[in-house]
């Protein structure tokens, strides 16, 4: 064999060697894979999940507006103290990742609170003893394997909680729970079963702060019209049916907020991104009373692109701070 | 015995060509200098992992860094290699003045052609090809093997558009060297200048090569405001499509032209 063909064939075995690494990175170690920005401890919640909401804890904590905000919640480093104390969890530091899955429940037909699958390195003992001890109507069984705490039990809506490993730990309706329990001690993975969700999921960049997707049914709620300004009485302005929602954010170096709208077709998509830059311009409008809102009006763009709408907005940390509610300053003593 | 008249079969004649012109191409000076330059990105990963990932914010991960280095690798390194390889591929005869011996052979000159320009895909390809793929581990493995599953898609995707931008780049330049006698100077200002237009908004960046395979990439800045209108991002199946027509149109081109034109050697 020549030279130039050992090279070629040498060139060939790393790129081989690489993709089969990289296929066993995905398929030998599943709780590695992950669908988007989703880790794969979420494809075991239930298939009728219609939105996904994900917080990056560490990102979220490690931002520049976190910091600069934790001194105007003075209280709540007490709060996280106490919270150590008793259950060895300080949630700035151990916490991972929070996804909130929620859509109608399959059983009932109504919308059911939903389910937090909270991730990050737990004193599993301390939290359960807690957990045992706190009181007020808490009981636990053994589901499928896994200890599932109730809190309410027997009561219509009672909420529970479980330790899917010493990693991760899962609240919810107590059904909502033991399906999902059910289904991961059955090695399934119901929410691969959602195409829509997963769909929405793979478009998410992995790396956000927080994400959300959601599709029509979570939109369902929404007003379908907004009251048409200046129009003579009852004169309302349609909006367009949004069929599904990706909005992901990040915290550093600005707040970065995107979002993503799919409509039905091109003509519903230009419709629905004018109705969203005519509310910016009437935010823009108050600028007289509260310059903050027309500084944030022109923070945020609107573009189009065939049936999507995009929604961009980039807002500095100066901004979001001046539009939090300051609080009233107190009031002189009187002098004697 | 071979009847001698009749050129060889043209699979025949592409297959010796594709040797030929492989030993030429892979062991040689200018390989040795694309592979330092294509190699920059493992170089970078290797810093990274030895000194970065630890003075680096962690805002910046190593999915954002391996991000940029895949656009700066597709926007520039890529081109320039498939430049240098594709632009030589007839240049280096008609210079060497060996032209006029490879036409004398009884090989169809598209099969000369044909078998070249594999030659040059099949180099440009394992000098790229490894270099993505080791800087990609050497980045997404750095804080561990859990943000591995997550970009590995992203992995193969890559590697597509790289090989479909050496195909496409090295179609054009194929096309630049048979038709000019110096195609570099006109092919470095098609990497460096005309593709800039990718960057402009409206109708222009759809006659660039760029806006079609950065398209097809998910590394992306976030559209901010103004900027975004000096990034579009175009249907990925209309990418594929574009591109391939123009491999097709590029290459049949060359094809042709080296068919039919005569080629004068100077004294």
């Amino acid at each position: 064999m020549t030279r130039s063909r050992w090279v070629v064939l040498g060139s060939s075995v790393v790129v081989t060697a690489g993709a089969l690494l990289a296929m066993g990175a995905i398929y030998l170690s599943p709780a590695r894979a992950a669908v988007g920005p989703m880790p794969a401890e979420g494809l075991i919640l239930p298939a009728d999940t219609r939105f996904v909401v994900g917080l990056d804890v560490r990102r979220f904590v490690q931002s520049e507006l976190y910091a600069t905000s934790e001194g105007r919640r003075a209280m709540r480093p007490q709060a996280f103290a106490e919270l150590e104390e008793r259950t060895g969890l300080n949630p700035e530091r151990d916490l991972d990742q929070v996804v909130i899955a929620g859509g109608p429940s399959a059983a009932s037909g109504r919308r059911h609170p939903g389910l937090v699958l909270v991730s990050g390195r737990f004193d599993r003992y301390k939290l359960s003893r807690a957990i045992e001890t706190s009181g007020k109507g808490v009981t636990w069984k053994d589901h499928q394997g896994t200890t599932v705490y109730m809190f309410g039990e027997g009561r219509k809506g009672a909420d529970a909680a479980a330790f899917l490993d010493d990693d991760t730990l899962l609240f919810g309706s107590q059904a909502a729970v033991e399906g999902t329990i059910a289904s991961r001690a059955g090695g399934k993975a119901p929410l691969r079963a959602n195409s829509t969700l997963m769909a929405l999921l793979e478009r998410v960049k992995p790396g956000s702060t927080f994400w959300m997707v959601g599709d029509q049914t979570l939109l369902s709620n929404l007003p379908q019209s907004v009251p048409a300004p200046g129009g003579s009485d009852g004169a309302s302005l349609q909006l367009p049916a949004v069929q599904n929602l990706i909005v992901t954010g990040d915290l550093d170096p600005q707040i970065a907020l995107d979002a993503t709208a799919d409509t039905a077709d091109e003509a519903a998509a230009r419709n629905l991104a004018d109705v969203v830059r005519g509310l910016l311009a009437l935010a823009a409008l108050q600028g007289n009373q509260k310059p903050e809102l027309k500084e944030l009006a022109s923070a945020v763009s609107v573009s189009t692109e065939v049936n999507q709408v995009h929604v961009n907005a980039r807002i500095p940390h100066a901004l979001f701070q001046s539009l939090q509610p300051k609080k009233t300053a107190e009031s002189p003593g009187v002098a004697r | 015995m071979r009847d001698t008249s009749r050129p060889l079969p043209f699979g025949q004649a592409v297959r010796g060509v594709f040797d030929l012109a492989l030993e030429g191409m892979v062991w040689s000076r200018r390989s040795l200098m694309m592979a330092l330059l294509l190699g920059l990105p493992v170089a970078f990963g290797v810093l990274y992992r030895a000194v970065l990932v630890a003075k680096l914010p962690t805002q910046v991960t190593a999915a954002d860094l391996y991000g940029v280095i895949v656009t700066v690798y597709i926007r520039f390194l890529v081109p320039l290699a498939a430049l240098f390889y594709a632009t030589a591929l007839i240049a280096d005869e008609v210079e060497g003045k060996t032209l006029t011996y490879l036409l004398t052979r009884p090989v169809q000159r598209a099969a000369i052609l044909t078998g070249k320009f594999a030659a040059c895909l099949a180099t440009t390809l394992s000098l790229s090809l490894p270099s993505l793929v080791l800087t990609f581990f050497l980045l997404t493995t750095a804080r561990g093997w859990g943000a591995v599953g997550a970009s590995v898609p992203d992995l193969f995707r890559d590697m597509g558009v790289v090989a479909l931008a050496l195909l496409a780049y090295g179609a054009l330049f194929t096309l630049l060297g048979v038709v000019l006698k110096r195609p570099m100077i006109p092919g470095l200002l098609f990497v460096f200048v005309w593709e800039l237009v990718a960057n402009l908004p409206g109708y222009l960046p759809r006659f660039t090569l760029t806006a079609y395979l950065r398209s097809l990439i998910r590394h992306r800045p976030p559209a901010e405001g103004f900027s975004e209108m000096f990034g579009q991002v175009l249907p990925a199946a209309l990418c594929l499509e574009v591109l391939t027509a123009l491999v097709i149109v590029f290459l049949g081109a060359s094809v042709w032209i080296f068919s039919t034109r005569e080629y004068v050697m100077e004294q």
